[in-house]
């Protein structure tokens, strides 16, 4: 299957928006948090975690977080890499 | 509870328009995807993405920070992507930028009436990486073309440009928007200068002449031309020119096409005080008139091949001659 780029999420409060594009250098993982200060380390662990679950090693992974739970941070990486075709 | 939905009936679009216009928005011009967002019956916020670019967005003010604007653009974010699109340009006013910057676009330039940002991947700077891998280290000079086909006048053009600097690069208006698509286009420039060896010929990718630099280009008009033309050259000097080491832009003067005359002014006006020298060549005549491609495109929907092969190079005469054939088939 082809990979491809893909967002999942929304940029309204207590949301994220996750993208994901394709891309032949390491894997880049930018994050902007409204509240980076307290959740800038926990977002960049999650995004880790997932992307290495899942062998992803290329590409740019973003992240614009307005404040959501772990548990949507979760499912919006999961929901992007799986729309960009990088399943498990 | 705003509701978004896509806005068709004549009446909406009406709506539109007069949102735009109390925002001091220009309401863009081209097909695509127009959103509006309801309160009821009522239009209270509006974007568009044409082509992969997002603009016209507008929100009524009391509703401002009340998260409208963001749920329009995550909606068009997440079509755009549905659609195949990686990277998207939005054109909005200098003041809105900052806006937009939060949600997670970055700026590529700014002018006065006009700031062009993007979001996603490759942007600006990995195009400028691109750029400098091929930069030669000394200061170049520039040609950018469309050759819509490619003239004489084209090639008197980078001829002179290149006996007036060490290294030239001759980027071909990659937008496919013209009536020669831009495969053909950029392979007859290429052929066409072999002969020159301090000329190089790249596309000139999305940042210089696109449709999210200067729409207006391929439309041919609106009063938006000359802040579009002043935001193109923005960009050129500022962002494309330092990474090729681009220090002198050669242009063809223009007596007949009133855009691509404003484009030279602002171009006059622009690029030196950046640091970029103007070097505007006086363009040849064959007969009573000047050598251009809109003359040659003229002759060929009139049939005159034989005035056209006075105008263009044999690259291109050959190309015609087998499109002529190909056509007659």
């Amino acid at each position: 299957m082809d990979v491809k780029t893909s967002v999942a999420g929304t940029l309204e409060s207590s949301d994220v928006m996750v993208s994901y594009s394709p891309s032949d250098s390491d894997l880049e993982i930018v994050v902007e948090s409204i509240v980076v200060k307290q959740r800038g380390r926990l977002i960049r662990s999650v995004l880790e975690e997932i992307t290495s679950n899942r062998g992803v090693s290329k590409g740019v992974l973003t992240v614009q977080d307005r404040g959501a739970l772990e548990c949507t941070l979760r499912a919006r990486v999961e929901t992007a890499l799986d729309r960009a075709g990088l399943t498990l | 509870m705003t509701e978004l939905r896509e806005l068709v009936l004549s009446s909406e679009l009406e709506d539109r328009r007069g949102l735009l216009q109390a925002r001091g928005l220009s309401v863009p011009t081209g097909q695509g995807l127009m959103l509006g967002a309801f309160e009821g019956d009522r239009l209270v916020g509006t974007g568009s993405l044409i082509g992969s670019v997002i603009q016209g967005v507008a929100v009524e003010p009391e509703l401002e920070g009340e998260g409208v604007a963001v749920s329009l653009i995550s909606s068009l974010i997440s079509r755009a992507v549905s659609l195949g699109m990686g990277h998207l340009f939005l054109f909005t006013k200098p003041s809105e930028e900052r806006s937009f910057c939060h949600m997670g676009f970055s700026p590529v330039a700014s002018v006065e009436g006009a700031s062009l940002l993007e979001w996603g991947r490759p942007g600006i700077e990995d195009f400028r990486s691109g750029l400098r891998a091929i930069a030669p280290g000394r200061p170049c000079g520039a040609v950018v073309v469309n050759c819509n086909p490619f003239t004489l006048g084209h090639r008197w053009l980078i001829e002179r440009a290149s006996q007036g600097a060490e290294e030239v690069f001759v980027m071909v208006v990659e937008e496919d928007r013209s009536v020669f698509p831009f495969a053909d286009r950029f392979r007859l420039v290429k052929e066409g200068v072999a002969d020159l060896s301090n000329v190089t010929v790249i596309p000139s990718g999305p940042y210089v002449i696109s449709s999210a630099t200067f729409p207006t280009y391929f439309t041919k008009g609106g009063e938006a031309s000359s802040v579009h033309a002043s935001l193109d050259l923005t960009i050129f000097a500022t962002k494309i020119a330092p990474p090729l080491g681009v220090v002198r832009r050669f242009v063809g003067s223009e007596p007949i096409c009133p855009l691509t005359g404003i484009y030279n002014r602002i171009m006059k006006e622009t690029l030196p005080p950046l640091g970029i020298e103007v070097v505007e060549l006086q363009r040849i005549e064959s007969g009573e008139h000047v050598v251009s491609a809109s003359l040659v495109r003229d002759l060929l929907s009139r049939g005159e091949m034989g005035q056209v092969r006075e105008l263009v190079p044999d690259v291109t005469w050959a190309y015609l001659v087998e499109r002529a054939k190909k056509i007659k088939e």
